[in-house]
């Protein structure tokens, strides 16, 4: 007999399956700004392969923008800050939306609510490989198989992940190597710093494990996309699409501006 | 997190030179020579326990919005900086995403002013006064260091506006008409158009802006400069040390409330008065000052530091508080105490368009000549672009002033309370001397009065 949680906060469950993630980060979005309830979005991979850039980030300096033109891969610019990733069918996410009134032991900051999301997940990867929280990252050993990003607003903060379960060799050459990489990166090339989360876990125990670790410190309440208000819209999105007429100018003014630079 | 700037000006200095100035207090500034690139210091800000902001479910104040009061805390209201708080440890910058405010609107407090960005995090700022927006001091994209002014905020209860009197004709009528936010937060304008006012002797305060936002543009300064020209000018515009404030149109009255610098140093300096003054002038002989100088300029190997005599006099004053350890003392007027200070935390005046600041370098005892050039370097780059932190100027426990620099022969000074000593140093200049045979030296010697 399962023993009735009272006294903790709700927290409203979400499970998608390959949600398209621009839905997914414009939902998330939305919720952050406009809702007062906690979420945890689980989405088991995304339709397609799709580039997803941190809010402040420079289209030209973090992708090869010819091959991405080329190949019409769909960019993204998300409302939160940190990295650019390529996500696909083989990418999960797991995102919490707190108040951080219903989270009091967690400090609205950037390094606690990822410290507390470290222990949460400690639990799920509880025996298995060597689970750390390295700067921003969650690792298994010294290799990433989990980028992280927030947004912290006055009351409320999200903190989504994306989880390499798998990934290709060809999608991830979209990508060129940051300028801003974690100390514990060193040297290391891309496949030796990143793993493949499907080498430590199953796919469906994963996404079990993880909801059940939200269930230790909420009252979970599923709920279906079509069960969630989206009356509220007044919020500012700063989530979107970058057009392909956008990615062409910029590749065109990072070519120009390159051979001044080698003219002069 | 509270990052508490609190500014003290204790220091007037009255010159004892011939060309006195009238009422308005003498900065002294310390610009022996500008250093290139001064040693860029991590800015460390103290941080206090989280715990005190969040304070449980109840607690609705936002933690990372800050408050640093600009000016005295009894000078009733003003501008508050706000800087951009810890957002976490060792996180010593973000970068701006965007305003949520523009220069002019008014804000509530726990109201978001911008969002920045810290590595992985976005994180909206908030206010935690209710005021209007005087100063945006970034945009977008800017690199943020933690402690740096975000924002001035204009707070309500500072309703001292710039008073004319209203009889007074002409060119005095458009600045009536101007916004009442105008004279609050004084004139938007880029340092450019500052500078070009104050070159030509106007206040900045006084011209109407036909800018965005009623900001001043060079062309509205030398309109008002045209105008000026017509109009009976009764103070020395021309010394550089008079603010413009006393520009009058014709020949009424006009009120020129103190706010800020002015109206803290006059409580402070007032405090200081009361305190039993001993003065003590000497003729000190510099020329093997003058010869180390030279020597350290001829051997100075690295080109980002700048010898100056500040720096040797610096050390050399540590070097006798050592032997006389009464004068780095403080006093403590209810237990009739005298604390002796075991460091020699020395403050170094310094005058910035913002007001005299006395940032002090800590512990010159354990200090070489160098660091103490590159930590005086440091000090003036933070108070000419005002981001001295508290730290920079609490803790002083002896304050040097070099009138010198702007040419006086000596000043006299008044004490840095609760410091129990102050140096003025006059410029170092060559004079003839007599030797005991009649015949004539040359001697470098500097007045200093204690």
């Amino acid at each position: 007999m399962r023993v009735k949680r009272v006294g903790l906060p709700l927290v409203n469950v979400v499970k998608l399956r390959g949600t398209p993630i621009l839905q997914q980060l414009l939902l998330e979005e939305r919720l952050l700004r406009s809702s007062s309830a906690n979420w945890c979005i689980v989405n088991d991979g995304t339709n397609r392969p799709n580039i997803v850039m941190g809010l402040s980030g420079k289209p030209c300096e973090l992708v090869e923008l010819e091959p991405v033109i080329r190949d019409r891969v769909p960019f993204i610019k998300r409302f939160t800050g940190g990295g650019t990733v390529i996500v696909d069918e083989n990418t999960l996410f797991v995102s919490l939306i707190c108040n951080r009134n219903d989270v009091p032991d967690v400090q609205p900051y950037p390094r606690s609510v990822m410290a507390w999301s470290g222990s949460l997940y400690s639990q799920v990867f509880n025996g298995i490989g060597d689970f750390q929280l390295r700067e921003n990252d969650y690792v298994f050993g010294d290799r990433k198989f989990g980028g992280n990003a927030q947004s912290i607003t006055r009351n409320r903060w999200i903190h989504h992940t994306s989880f390499l379960w798998d990934y290709s060799e060809s999608n991830m050459a979209y990508l060129k190597l940051p300028s801003r990489v974690p100390q514990y990166r060193l040297e290391r090339d891309h496949t030796d710093f990143v793993c493949k989360m499907k080498d430590y876990i199953e796919r469906a125990v994963f996404i079990e494990k993880t909801i059940k670790a939200v269930g230790t410190q909420f009252m979970l309440k599923e709920l279906s996309l079509d069960e969630i208000d989206d009356s509220c819209r007044e919020h500012i999105e700063t989530t979107r699409l970058l057009t392909l007429d956008e990615l062409k100018e910029t590749l065109a003014k990072t070519t120009r501006s390159e051979s001044i630079a080698q003219a002069v | 997190m509270i990052a508490r700037r609190i500014w003290r000006s204790h220091r007037f200095l009255r010159p004892f030179s011939s060309s006195s100035v009238c009422a308005p207090p003498l900065l002294a500034p310390y610009h022996s020579q500008s250093f290139a690139s001064p040693k860029s210091r991590p800015f460390l800000v103290p941080c206090l326990s989280l715990m005190k902001w969040c304070e449980g479910g109840g607690g609705s104040r936002s933690w990372f919005s800050n408050e640093a009061m600009s000016i005295d805390s009894d000078a009733g209201g003003g501008f508050i900086d706000v800087p951009l708080a810890q957002t976490g440890e060792g996180i010593a910058e973000c970068e701006l995403l965007k305003w949520f405010v523009k220069e002019g609107d008014p804000v509530e407090e726990f109201q978001p002013l911008c969002e920045v960005q810290s590595d992985k995090a976005t994180i909206e700022i908030t206010s935690r006064f209710k005021g209007k927006v005087a100063l945006i001091s970034h945009a977008p994209g800017d690199i943020i260091k933690v402690g740096e002014t975000l924002v001035k905020l204009a707070v309500e209860d500072s309703h001292d506006a710039l008073l004319v009197s209203s009889d007074t004709p002409g060119n005095v009528e458009p600045i009536c008409s101007q916004p009442k936010l105008d004279t609050l937060v004084g004139a938007l304008s880029t340092p450019a158009v500052r500078t070009l006012a104050k070159d030509l002797g106007i206040d900045i305060n006084l011209v109407t802006g036909s800018g965005k936002d009623g900001r001043v543009l060079k062309e509205d300064v030398l309109q008002f400069s045209g105008q000026k020209q017509n109009v009976t000018d009764s103070a020395p515009s021309d010394n550089p040390f008079i603010r413009g404030d006393s520009v009058s149109t014709s020949f009424e009255d006009q009120i020129v409330p103190l706010r800020g610098f002015n109206r803290a140093m006059v409580k402070t300096m007032t405090m200081a008065t009361k305190v039993p003054h001993f003065h003590f002038v000497e003729e000190i002989n510099c020329d093997a000052l003058v010869k180390l100088k030279h020597f350290f300029k001829e051997h100075n190997t690295d080109s980002t530091v700048k010898h100056t005599f500040l720096p040797t006099l610096i050390k050399s004053l540590s070097m006798a508080l050592t032997k006389y350890p009464y004068v780095n003392g403080c006093f403590n007027e209810e237990s009739l105490e005298i604390i002796l200070k075991g460091s020699h935390n020395i403050g170094v005046a310094m005058a910035t368009e913002h007001g005299l600041v006395v940032p002090n370098i800590k512990n010159v005892q354990s200090l070489s000549l160098l660091e103490i050039t590159r930590e005086m370097s440091r000090l003036q780059h933070l108070a000419t672009n005002n981001k001295l932190s508290p730290e920079d100027v609490t803790g002083g426990t002896i304050t040097l002033s070099n009138i010198g620099a702007i040419g006086g022969k000596f000043g006299s000074p008044l004490l840095n309370l609760p410091e129990v000593a102050i140096i003025a140093l006059g410029r170092i200049e060559k004079v003839p001397k007599f030797k005991e045979d009649g015949s004539v030296y040359p001697a470098s010697t500097m007045m200093v009065r204690i």
